[in-house]
């Protein structure tokens, strides 16, 4: 299935485990390091500061760098807590890799949110890049908060209504 | 002396790209086969992906995979060869060297010990900043040293253990409690097909040593007794490739069992390899 970003609530509705989508458009990164303090501006309202909008937005959990893109594992401590307060803020997809809790199954669910899976072949996915910049978190170097516009970028529906792969 | 200085560090650095960025023929063709007889087609379009990602990577040397790990050296040494001066020296150069041609990702964290725990201190820019692990060193017959340069993700470090086990006078409770784990971190990895390493021995620091032998010398066409059992034992359960189904879990396994201990203890050390492991390369030397 083609996915055009921003996404709207009626597309996500339509989408259901397995299903396989090719991204057009922007989504941003965010791993470990980044995550966290983007929930921290959520919550403190601040996320304005950014100039970003979240909402019909598209989140890939790995780095950037000049060795590539590739999903990193989701289920870390500081990426899966993020999923919630990112989904409530108006994120649609989350992008990654490996098993989800049953905790995080539900506040995708309660956010009309998914969670997609892509294999971590790099040189193919880093191939889908047209323009990246840094829109957050400098500091950070390659955990870095990015925005990538990409096109035809390859990702599986693992976890969508409450129903998942795991 | 100079000479001799680069050419170890030029043929390391040459080692660790091709350990990063090539899949071996062994190594292709475990892909190829899992590939064709992988009845989920989710599944199989993985498996596809990952050969046609090593196909990219090889043609563009790139990395296989952004995650460009840490590297980690084992050096053979024959009992009548003779090291230069400097050979740890120049390898240092050498894999510093081949971080920064790969390029691998700039991970390297900055600061003292309670900031390095933090990562409070941000990273380096320089992908050449990552220092390799401590160096494991083998003797071995003949006046050859070999050299192989390993590169190891971050993914099968949360997924992995060393952890003793009672073997009850039984090989098979020690082989049932390593499906077993298998299992376990198979389920979590995200990046199926997994990669089993284990190496079994006396100590915590040997059986780990052990299982980075294991990944330096296993051969997916030659699988033995035990590793074939754990890897059928593992796919068993399904997993398949990223977790979509199917029977490609594990694509192989690699077990070094060393020297045991008197005693109803065995130390097993795992490490639940990703999709690219062993991202290995070798390199001979023959110092006159």
């Amino acid at each position: 299935m083609l996915i055009r970003t921003p996404i709207d609530e009626a597309t996500i509705s339509e989408l259901k485990i397995y299903d396989k989508l090719e991204i057009s458009g922007t989504i941003f990164t965010g791993r470990d390091a980044a995550l966290p303090r983007l929930v921290k501006l959520i919550e403190s309202g601040r996320l304005e500061e950014l100039g970003i909008d979240l909402r019909g937005s598209i989140i890939f959990h790995t780095a950037v760098s000049p060795a590539g893109i590739g999903p990193t594992s989701s289920n870390k401590h500081d990426i899966e807590t993020s999923i919630p307060a990112l989904s409530k803020a108006g994120v649609k997809i989350h992008v990654g890799k490996g098993s989800l809790s049953a905790a995080t199954v539900e506040a995708l669910k309660a956010n009309n949110s998914i969670f997609a899976v892509n294999p971590p072949v790099t040189a193919l996915l880093t191939s889908t890049i047209r323009e990246k910049r840094v829109v957050a978190f400098p500091e950070e170097g390659m955990e870095a908060m990015h925005l990538l516009q990409v096109e035809n970028f390859p990702a599986i529906v693992a976890i969508a209504h409450g129903e998942s792969i795991f | 002396m100079m000479d001799l200085f680069e050419e170890i560090a030029e043929r390391t650095a040459k080692t660790l790209v091709t350990a990063s960025t090539t899949f071996r023929p062994d190594q292709m063709e475990a892909y190829r086969r899992a590939a064709a007889s992988e009845k989920n087609p989710n599944s199989k379009w993985v498996l596809e992906s990952i050969l046609e990602n090593a196909e990219a990577a090889e043609r563009t040397k790139f990395p296989l995979c952004d995650d460009t790990g840490i590297p980690h050296v084992l050096v053979e040494i024959g009992d009548e060869a003779v090291l230069p001066a400097g050979f740890l020296k120049a390898v240092e150069e050498g894999v510093a060297r081949g971080l920064r041609e790969l390029p691998g990702r700039p991970m390297a964290v900055k600061g003292n010990d309670l900031e390095r725990l933090s990562q409070s201190a941000g990273l380096y820019e320089d992908s050449g900043a990552l220092l390799m692990a401590p160096v494991q060193v083998r003797r071995t017959v003949g006046d050859e040293v070999v050299l192989t340069v390993l590169m190891y993700g971050g993914g099968p470090e949360i997924r992995g253990k060393t952890l003793r086990v009672f073997h009850k006078h039984s090989a098979d409770v020690v082989i049932e409690e390593m499906i077993a784990w298998g299992k376990e971190a198979a389920k979590l990895l995200g990046c199926q097909p997994c990669i089993l390493a284990f190496g079994i021995g006396r100590s915590n620091l040997e059986a780990a040593s052990l299982g980075l032998e294991a990944m330096a010398k296993g051969d997916f066409s030659r699988q033995s007794e035990i590793e074939q059992r754990i890897t059928d034992g593992v796919n068993e359960t399904g997993i398949g490739a990223l977790g979509l189904g199917g029977n490609t879990t594990v694509l192989g396994t690699f077990v070094k069992v060393g020297p045991q201990r008197a005693s109803g203890v065995r130390v097993v050390s795992l490490r639940t390899g990703c999709c690219f492991d062993p991202r290995r390369a070798t390199t001979t030397f023959k110092f006159q």
